[in-house]
């Protein structure tokens, strides 16, 4: 009981501290600049879904760009600026464990993002219902939120280390390279990898739904073509579509559109004549272009196509959003705190911001690096650093809940699980643990 | 004395500071010997960059000893949290939060030693009773003098009602009554069984209140012992009388010449700046204004 009387004392500290000083009304002012003028002044391509993208993707990605950069700040002046200035000295003389002032902090900080983002998303949210009033919305910005299938595949993983085996089998493995460094770019091929479809060919899918889907509903196929030089031209084909059980009747759907672009249809359930719920289908699709004159069409079948099936509100896929983005907002915050019992001030500032800029072009460096760069002394730490954090942060920033909210895909209840485990849980603890070690062992006085 | 217990026990204390690159530069504090008894007020003198608040800074935890020991409460350690919940203390400055007021402020120190709300809010309103703060309770710290600002910080040393009271220059910032009124605090929490260690400046401040007092110079012990037996001239007699006249005052001096075969230093004792300010200022300061908080007053 004491410990949580001692935590709620350094948790009110704290927030009386954000909510007392200009700074807070600064970011408050700027917020409220980002959620309400951003949208009137960035010009959209002049279509709802533009406005819309432009409300959820810039207004709502930069609000949480800006509370990032403030929480990460705010984090680093908890304890550096207390030490800085000496006022620490008087709390550290109390019976306050190490972790107790972490934890107090730390949550402040938590109750504070989850304030400010609750108070953006309504905003863009409000907006957003706003706008569906006006003539032409309602009719092209559907505000959905449907469950994402992909076809049955082996993954990128498995796949990965087949063609490896078989690359050794024929004795054709790159020289100088280790297995992991082959892995992953075979891994990286085959998240990438194009099914080619030529005139008069065909190609088939299946997926497994999770869960099932009763006659009445509606599911969605979601496809986008590609060609080899990436030119916008006609797709031209049948989709069949059966359900799982045997000899089942196929659902024909031709297909006159373009490619470069999404192209979706609904199907209803109904036309499978089934007697109880779907739990599959097979897609199928032939190319129907003349042979002559069509070139061939390419799709990445582990990303452009896709089921659709209902999978809750809107509402509900916004408010997953806004756990992810909180999610992360608590492992900056515990960063930033740990960072913040290391260094000074202007010291953990630096640092954060330049560790955060690092994961945010981490993965591009090392996308790009060739294996020559690799093997040079002087580039050498750069690429392991880049590598090092980009790999920490993946599992942080794994899935981007602006892009599928945008998109009215469903915000899977496994990866909101798995970001509040890995950003709430189970990082935080090691950076505390980290930061209390440090505190521990720290003067918090200067001999003056 | 040394029967006594002892509540702090300093044995070869070091201090050495370094560098960015962890070269010696100053050594604050070198090879101190202390041991301050349960119940007695002890100052620490010096004069600036001595190493007192180096020695309290390794005291309270904040700093850590390159060499030797300290043992409080017998045999624990400064960085224990038992320590911590039984001592209080007063920094130089009072480096409090300015955003907050005296009332949260001691609130919040209240919290840190786990009291029950309901405890912490009497506590908090007697000691702002006692620091006379209760009428700016609700103004923000950041607003109030130094001397203000001293008060509270006083007020939150008191929160947990420490056997252990450690003061940095407690009477720094104040006006004489202040200063007087922290004095007779001291005095009466001494009374009240509470240890008080104090650094002090102020010369006359420490000869007022401490029982014993080390003096360091350059990190180094340079006196130690009881006030009483550090300041008397064992060779010197001082005598006080009132309301003598002249003849008969030459008389008692003729007679203490002959007696002692050497001149007599006769003098008019003057009161201090001190008590003279205090009686203009403030007929009635032999009555402090600072009434010990009820809950300190338990110990009694």
């Amino acid at each position: 009981m004491k410990t949580i009387r001692k935590i709620f004392g350094i948790f009110l500290l704290a927030l009386r501290a954000s909510l007392r000083t200009k700074t807070v009304f600064a970011l408050l002012l700027l917020m409220v600049t980002s959620v309400f003028l951003l949208p009137a002044v960035v010009k959209g391509d002049g279509t709802p879904q533009g406005d819309c993208h432009i409300l959820v993707l810039y207004t709502l990605g930069f609000s949480f760009a800006l509370l990032c950069l403030s929480t990460l700040w705010a984090a680093c002046a908890l304890f550096a600026a207390e030490i800085d200035n000496q006022l620490i000295q008087l709390s550290a003389v109390k019976p306050v464990r190490a972790f107790e002032f972490w934890l107090g902090r730390w949550f402040a900080l938590l109750l504070l993002n989850a304030i400010a983002l609750f108070a953006v998303y309504s905003a863009v949210y409000l907006q957003l219902r706003w706008k569906q009033r006006q003539p032409g919305w309602r009719e092209s910005v559907q505000l959905v939120n449907r469950s994402v299938v992909h076809p049955l595949l082996p993954t990128p993983q498995e796949e990965a280390q087949e063609a490896y085996e078989l690359l050794a089998k024929q004795k054709e493995l790159p020289q100088g390279l280790s297995k992991a460094q082959i892995l992953r770019v075979l891994t990286t091929k085959a998240q990438e990898r194009y099914t080619i479809v030529n005139p008069g060919e065909s190609i088939s899918w299946r997926f497994q739904l999770p869960r099932p889907i009763a006659t009445n509903e509606l599911i969605t196929i979601r496809l986008r073509f590609d060609t080899e030089y990436s030119t916008r031209t006609q797709v031209t084909g049948v989709c069949r579509i059966a359900s799982d059980v045997l000899d089942a009747p196929m659902v024909e759907v031709p297909l006159d559109d373009f490619s470069l672009q999404e192209i979706e249809f609904d199907l209803s359930c109904q036309a499978f004549h089934l007697k109880h719920d779907l739990s599959g289908i097979n897609l199928f699709f032939t190319h129907t272009g003349n042979p002559a004159k069509a070139s061939a069409l390419m799709l990445r079948f582990r990303k452009d196509v896709v089921v659709l099936t209902q999978g809750g509100s809107f509402e509900a896929n916004l408010l997953r959003s806004a756990l992810v983005h909180w999610s992360v907002l608590a492992l900056l915050a515990a960063f930033g705190l740990t960072l913040s019992a290391c260094f000074s001030l202007p010291v953990a500032v630096f640092s954060s911001t330049i560790l955060l800029l690092l994961v945010m072009i981490g993965t591009s460096v090392t996308e790009v690096v060739s294996v020559e760069e690799e093997k040079e002394w002087l580039k050498k730490p750069g690429i392991l650093v880049s590598r090092g954090v980009s790999a920490i942060a993946h599992h942080a920033l794994r899935i981007d809940p602006l892009e599928s909210v945008i998109n009215g895909e469903r915000i899977e209840d496994q990866a909101v699980g798995e970001a509040l485990a890995w950003n709430v849980l189970l990082s935080p603890a090691c950076f505390a643990f980290l930061g209390i070690l440090i505190l521990r062992r720290r003067e918090l006085a200067s001999g003056d | 004395m040394e029967t006594m217990n002892h509540l702090i026990q300093i044995k070869n204390l070091g201090k050495t500071f370094k560098d960015f690159w962890y070269r010696p530069v100053i050594e604050a504090v070198k090879d101190l010997n202390l041991t301050i008894q349960q119940g007695e007020v002890f100052g620490l003198l010096g004069p600036n960059g001595s190493g007192k608040s180096t020695t309290l800074k390794m005291l309270l935890g904040l700093l850590r000893p390159t060499r030797g020991t300290i043992e409080l409460f017998e045999g624990l350690r400064p960085e224990d949290v038992a320590v911590k919940a039984r001592l209080g203390y007063l920094p130089e400055v009072s480096h409090l939060h300015e955003f907050l007021t005296p009332r949260e402020t001691l609130m919040y120190y209240a919290a840190l030693f786990g009291l029950p709300q309901v405890d912490a809010k009497r506590r908090t309103k007697e000691l702002l009773q006692m620091v006379g703060l209760e009428s700016v309770a609700d103004r923000a710290v950041g607003r109030f003098s130094k001397g203000m600002a001293r008060r509270v910080g006083l007020a939150q040393a008191l929160i947990n009602a420490p056997e252990l009271l450690i003061l940095d220059e407690p009477t720094s910032g104040l006006d004489p009554i202040g200063c007087r009124e922290v004095k007779d605090l001291v005095r009466l929490l001494a009374k009240s069984g509470v240890t008080v260690l104090m650094t002090s400046h102020l010369l006359a401040d420490v000869e007022d209140v401490c029982d014993r007092v080390a003096i360091m110079n350059k990190g180094e012990r340079c006196a130690y012992g009881s006030t009483r037996d550090l300041l008397r001239n064992p060779d010197m007699v001082r005598f006080s009388v009132s309301g003598l006249t002249a003849e008969v005052a030459a008389e008692i001096r003729l007679q203490l010449e002959q007696r002692a075969a050497r001149p007599v230093q006769q003098d008019f004792p003057e009161m201090s700046l001190e008590a003279y300010f205090l009686k203009v200022v403030s007929p009635d300061a032999n009555n402090t204004a600072f009434k010990v908080a009820p809950f300190l007053e338990k110990k009694q």
